[in-house]
């Protein structure tokens, strides 16, 4: 009775892999759509902020960031990153690697806010969900690479895929979170002057929320950036690839520089949607 | 301060409501046709788990009154009004909306009847915060799908009706409650709704704001004559505002009349102890509330001169003196026509028969069956008979509604 006896044993790894070929089999048409259309976005975005001067984007960001946090040194501060990631020769990468946070972050804004919209009007969806979330955000990143490897093979597809699946819960949480704890009062009202469900939504749920959307915004941006980095293992080209490649060949130097600019990237993306996110001036709602 | 109670009895009725009950919780047909017995709301939340609200209710509201529902807190009346526009189910019984019965309507239906025929005003005010007030006021309309421009043309009318002009722009956080409470108002009159129901609207105020906004509502509502279903909790409130009152305790109506009647026959002890909190009437005296006439008229007059002076001053009575100001009588202009036709010389003649008076130091408490029983005023009279003053049928119910504060203020 020391070791574990071999005859109990449960193929969950047998069952796993014949699931995945079924649904490789019986899916695959869908999958193929559905590649084609992340490749054929993450391409545009790409082929667009390169084709983008680097002067220009430099001057928008800058500008951008100093509205955003309504402060001009952080606009000029913003600014001076992007000339630094520019200095170690990695502006391509970089707008790679952007491309690939972008298009994943609009496809978990289409998925993530529905969905969580979803979640807020119904109890039942949300006990359905919540548990899925939370089982999501417990995960080790690099699993998801997993399904998506199998799913798509190698290259920008599976990793932009991995992507969305690790930085899509925030926003969904965020958005339900937000529709959830708009004052009832006000809900009310709106229901009693013969809104619809749906105006109420549109007119007062959804805009109320939007201060928790946009927090739920950030977050799954900054996730997506997090995870590009990992996503690099299967195929995604850009900085991520940059620092792998420097971990095999144990070249500190030029890790570092790539590891800098991925930080300085996300302090830049972080800044910008945060201070995007209106403040919240009528916080004291109804009374 | 005069009541308010020129209301044309309309026997239209606006608001049916018949045999309802509200329960909320899960066990709903074990209270309702279960054959033990419950004792009461506590009895039935320890049996069964649920929250008895709202017990067999029955009422009627009828066209262009202001009807008031007041009771303590906790006795079913936001519920009530809730379940009239269907903000909550009804667990039984019927609401009739101009004859139509709530409980049966689509949800199209449901929405026309909440877009068109009532709006309702709430405690909390219910203003949307990320809108202004301009767009607050225009929401029901824009919910309907009425054009921008039109919809705020309308809504700034509404603005300017409850002398919110200038503040458009702003933010309801920007304002005072007495304020936002002003929007929640123009917001429900710019559906221009046939019913309204306030739900304590104004028990969020502190006193001076209240009352200010007690006597803007009576002023709207004679621009607008709408049908009001009213909620308070506060007896002066009622009065005031009420041309008929129900009262509610632990989900039952108890008692609906006018103010006159719950003042002066109050169904039973919960409401006689409402009442008399609620009176200052029990120390005030005939002589602190009674006023001076505009006219008088003096026994040695001739019956035309009386008409003469009455309809020169656009009264239909007046109280007759003699010699040192003794009390005679009262003369209505209709027993004059008739003393003039006959050919009678003197307003002697014309005096009413068993006119009622009081003492100076009457309580104002002791008036009521007096004012009950009188279309006139009250003389107040001496113990020589000397005339001192007159009081109307208003005024001591009047007397009610001043605040503590006047009391102490005067
Ligand atoms: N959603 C609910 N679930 C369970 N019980 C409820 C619910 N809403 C109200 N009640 C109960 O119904 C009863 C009546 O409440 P309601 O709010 O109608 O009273 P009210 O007369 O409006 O009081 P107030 O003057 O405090 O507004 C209370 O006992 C309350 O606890
Ligand atoms: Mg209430």
């Amino acid at each position: 009775m020391i070791e574990f006896p071999a005859f109990i044993h449960v193929p969950l790894a047998e069952w796993t892999d014949a699931a995945m070929d079924w649904i490789l089999r019986v899916f695959s048409g869908v999958f193929d759509v559905i590649g084609d259309a992340i490749l054929f976005m993450l391409l545009y975005i790409e082929k667009f902020l390169l084709w983008l001067p680097w002067t220009l984007v430099i001057v928008l960001v800058g500008i951008v960031a100093w509205r955003a946090t309504h402060r001009w040194w952080a606009g000029l501060l913003m600014a001076g990153f992007l000339v630094l990631i520019g200095s170690f020769g990695y502006w391509d990468l970089a707008m790679m690697t952007l491309a690939i946070v972008i298009a994943a972050v609009i496809i978990s804004l289409l998925i993530g806010i529905p969905t969580g919209i979803a979640m807020a009007r119904s109890n039942l969806v949300e006990t359905i969900i919540r548990p899925i979330l939370d089982a999501m955000q417990t995960m080790p990143s690099f699993v998801y690479l997993i399904p998506a490897l199998m799913l798509f093979g190698l290259g920008k597809v599976p990793a932009v895929f991995a992507t969305i699946i690790y930085a899509v819960p925030p926003v969904i949480r965020l958005t339900n979170v937000g529709i959830r704890q708009v004052s009832p009062d006000v809900i009310e009202a709106s229901r009693s002057f013969g809104a619809t469900p749906r105006q109420t939504l549109m007119e007062v749920q959804l805009p109320l929320a939007i201060p928790s959307i946009m927090v739920g915004i950030n977050q799954t941006t900054m996730m997506a950036l997090s995870m590009v980095v990992i996503a690099s293992m299967i195929g995604a080209r850009g900085l991520g690839l940059e620092v792998l490649l420097a971990i095999n060949r144990i070249d500190i130097g030029r890790g570092f520089e790539a590891g800098i600019s991925i930080v300085l990237l996300a302090i830049i993306i972080d800044r910008i949607t945060a201070g995007l996110a209106p403040k919240q001036e009528h916080s004291a709602s109804s009374s | 301060m005069a009541i308010n109670n020129i209301y044309l009895q309309n026997e239209e009725i606006s608001i049916e409501v018949n045999n309802l009950w509200k329960i909320f919780g899960d066990n709903v047909e074990k209270v309702l046709d279960s054959d033990t017995q419950f004792d009461g709301k506590t009895d039935i939340l320890e049996k069964t788990g649920c929250v008895l609200a709202i017990k067999d209710v029955s009422f009627q509201v009828h066209r262009g009154e202001i009807f008031v529902l007041m009771g303590l807190s906790g006795s079913g009346k936001s519920t009530l009004v809730r379940c009239i526009l269907r903000l909550i189910e009804p667990t039984a019984g019927k609401i009739l909306i101009n004859g139509e019965n709530v409980c049966d309507c689509t949800a199209q239906q449901l929405t026309e009847l909440r877009r068109h025929t009532i709006s309702m005003v709430f405690q909390y005010f219910g203003l949307l915060p990320h809108r202004n007030i301009l767009q607050n006021v225009a929401y029901g309309l824009k919910i309907r799908g009425m054009a921008k421009s039109k919809r705020e043309a309308k809504a700034q009318e509404m603005i300017e009706l409850v002398g919110l002009k200038g503040w458009e722009s702003y933010l309801p956080s920007a304002l005072s409650g007495g304020m936002q409470q002003r929007v929640g108002i123009a917001r429900a009159l710019s559906t221009d709704p046939e019913m309204l129901i306030m739900d304590e609207p104004f028990s969020g105020l502190d006193p001076l704001i209240r009352r200010q906004m007690q006597d803007e509502l009576l002023d709207i509502q004679e621009k607008v004559h709408k049908t009001i279903l009213f909620v308070t909790h506060d007896l002066h409130e009622a009065l005031k505002l009420g041309n008929r009152i129900a009262i509610m305790k632990d989900g039952e109506i108890i008692q609906i009349g006018d103010p006159e009647e719950v003042i002066t026959a109050p169904s039973d002890g919960y409401v006689r102890e409402f009442v008399q909190d609620a009176s200052p009437a029990k120390v005030l005296t005939a002589k602190r509330i009674m006023e001076q006439p505009n006219v008088l008229l003096y026994e040695w007059q001739g019956p035309k001169t009386a008409i003469h002076i009455l309809e020169s001053t656009e009264l239909d009575n007046a109280f007759v003196l003699g010699r040192g100001s003794k009390f005679r009588g009262l003369v209505t202009v209709e027993r004059l026509l008739e003393i003039i036709k006959g050919g009678g010389k003197s307003i002697m003649n014309a005096l009413e028969p068993d006119l009622l008076r009081c003492t100076s130091d009457t309580i104002v408490e002791d008036l009521f069956p007096l004012a009950v029983s009188t279309r006139h005023p009250i003389p107040v009279v001496d113990d020589d008979g000397k005339f001192l003053g007159e009081i109307h049928t208003s005024t001591i119910l009047g007397s009610m509604i001043q605040d503590k504060e006047t009391e102490l203020g005067d």
